[in-house]
């Protein structure tokens, strides 16, 4: 597959390197490289990988654009709100490069679909935002025999990583088993916009050097980049011989095994109490000791202002006081906006206690609607 | 006898968003003992009931994993506290 004159000209720079040259380049455009979440990190990721020429690229992301993804998911504009996040980057990746072919999964991943999607491409990146898929996505690679780029972030940090079949660590050898919920997301704990951009080009980064066999790819480091403080940080990771699905003796061996904890909580038992409703269950129940009231922000908000007799367990310390949780009390949990008392409910019924309530639209709507002098913490 | 301590950005609403703290100990334990009683909750963020360093959770002393608590700390040493992230 020889490249015309346009594309010699489109990648000269590339082609000025040595490393890639001719060779390389006809090496992107063989590839074919799948980006798991047009979001953050997927978004640059997949810009550069556009830019550079590889042949095919896939995009899978079920979600549609909103306001507050533009502050850092720079595939998209104002005009593109409310559409579909796949189809939305196929025509602007094609925009910014038309001799590629761009495939939009306009679909979340499953362990249903992971393997058929999986399957169509050599290379894969993960920039998805949920904990499950992570690992989902890892298991299919080791499985499929997949190389992968890992990256996440928080905040103001973020982590990269690469898994290559045969060659070093997969990410359940560096996080043995998901813990959700024990990490607040991006929506919950805000991340600075430009942080997805230095990790999504690692990530395409480190495509682009496996596909061409260009340089020493993140196989067996974990890099963890801390924006406050502009610093890299590298640690040796290596491959756990009781690893769950690439060490010796694996127990998750099919994809479906792996995509079983997967399932999203059916939330239709939580009950969403308005800030009257719960003003007037606090005052019987509570009194009959039939509830407890857990406020689920970090100590800090918590310290500038609370509903009487709350009590103050973060979203990220839930996991691992469930068994506070269970001692015959309905809980109802309470946050600023009602997102993260909402993700408490979540975690409440994977652990089998019935009917979590919580507050709808948090502490803001509480003091919008019944004490404007109740100061809720910024977030 | 003192090393640095890197919190991760998810535990840094327990050490006031500092990114690292200095913190007194001979061993790994004694080094959590140490943050713990300046940073109630944060031990229990990385080790479960039983003392096991939690899932999601990863400790180095320098470049070198954690895999017992005993592990030596020297002066000097940096402690990397490494927490899952899930963003994207």
């Amino acid at each position: 597959m020889a490249l015309s004159a346009t594309q010699r000209a489109r990648y000269d720079r590339h082609l000025a390197l040595a490393e890639i040259g001719a060779a390389g380049q006809e090496r992107l455009q063989r590839a074919r490289v799948l980006v798991a979440g047009a979001g953050g990190l997927g978004s640059p990721a997949a810009l550069y990988l556009a830019a550079a020429g590889v042949g095919t690229l896939g995009i899978i992301d079920g979600d549609c654009i909103e306001l507050s993804n533009l502050q850092r998911q720079v595939l998209f504009t104002s005009a593109d709100i409310g559409r579909l996040k796949a189809p939305t980057a196929r025509e602007r990746l094609l925009a910014l490069n038309p001799e590629i072919t761009v495939v939009a999964h306009a679909s979340t991943l499953t362990a249903q679909n992971v393997v058929s999607v999986l399957e169509g491409y050599d290379v894969v990146l993960d920039g998805t935002d949920r904990v499950n898929t992570r690992y989902l996505i890892n298991d299919a690679c080791v499985i499929l025999g997949k190389p992968l780029v890992s990256a996440a972030i928080h905040r103001f940090e973020g982590q990269a990583m690469t898994y290559a079949p045969g060659r070093g660590p997969c990410y359940r050898c560096l996080f043995a088993q998901p813990q959700p919920g024990a990490v607040a997301s991006c929506a919950e704990a805000g991340v600075l916009g430009v942080l997805p951009g230095v990790l999504g080009a690692i990530q395409a980064t480190e495509a682009i050097k496996l596909v061409t066999g260009v340089g020493e790819p993140l196989i067996g480091r974990l890099l963890i980049y801390d924006a406050l403080e502009l610093r890299f940080t590298e640690l040796p990771l290596a491959r756990r011989a009781d690893c769950a699905v690439c060490g010796e003796h694996p127990s998750i061996t099919s994809v479906r095994d792996a995509g079983e904890s997967c399932a999203a909580p059916d939330l239709t038992s939580v009950r969403r109490l308005s800030p009257s409703t719960l003003r007037q269950q606090l005052a019987s129940a509570r009194a009959a000791g039939q509830l407890v009231l857990i406020d689920v922000r970090e100590p800090r908000e918590f310290d500038i202002g609370h509903l009487e007799g709350a009590c103050n367990i973060p979203l990220g310390e839930i996991p691992l006081r469930l068994g506070e949780l269970t001692a015959g009390r309905t809980p109802v949990f309470i946050c600023r906006s009602g997102r993260r008392s909402l993700s408490a409910c979540a975690l409440a019924l994977r652990a089998g206690i019935e009917a979590p309530a919580h507050l709808e639209g948090g502490l803001l709507a509480w003091a919008a609607e019944l004490d404007p002098s109740f100061e809720v913490a910024p977030g | 006898m003192s090393c640095t301590v890197r919190i991760p950005s998810p535990l840094r609403s327990y050490t006031g968003g500092a990114p690292a703290v200095a913190a007194g100990g001979v061993t790994v334990e004694e080094v959590l003992g140490d943050l713990e009683r300046r940073f109630g909750g944060i031990r229990f963020r990385m080790l479960d009931e039983q003392n096991r360093i939690r899932p999601h959770i990863r400790l180095y002393v320098n470049t070198s994993e954690v895999t017992a608590l005993a592990q030596a700390v020297q002066p000097g040493d940096t402690v990397h506290v490494i927490c899952a992230l899930s963003g994207g």
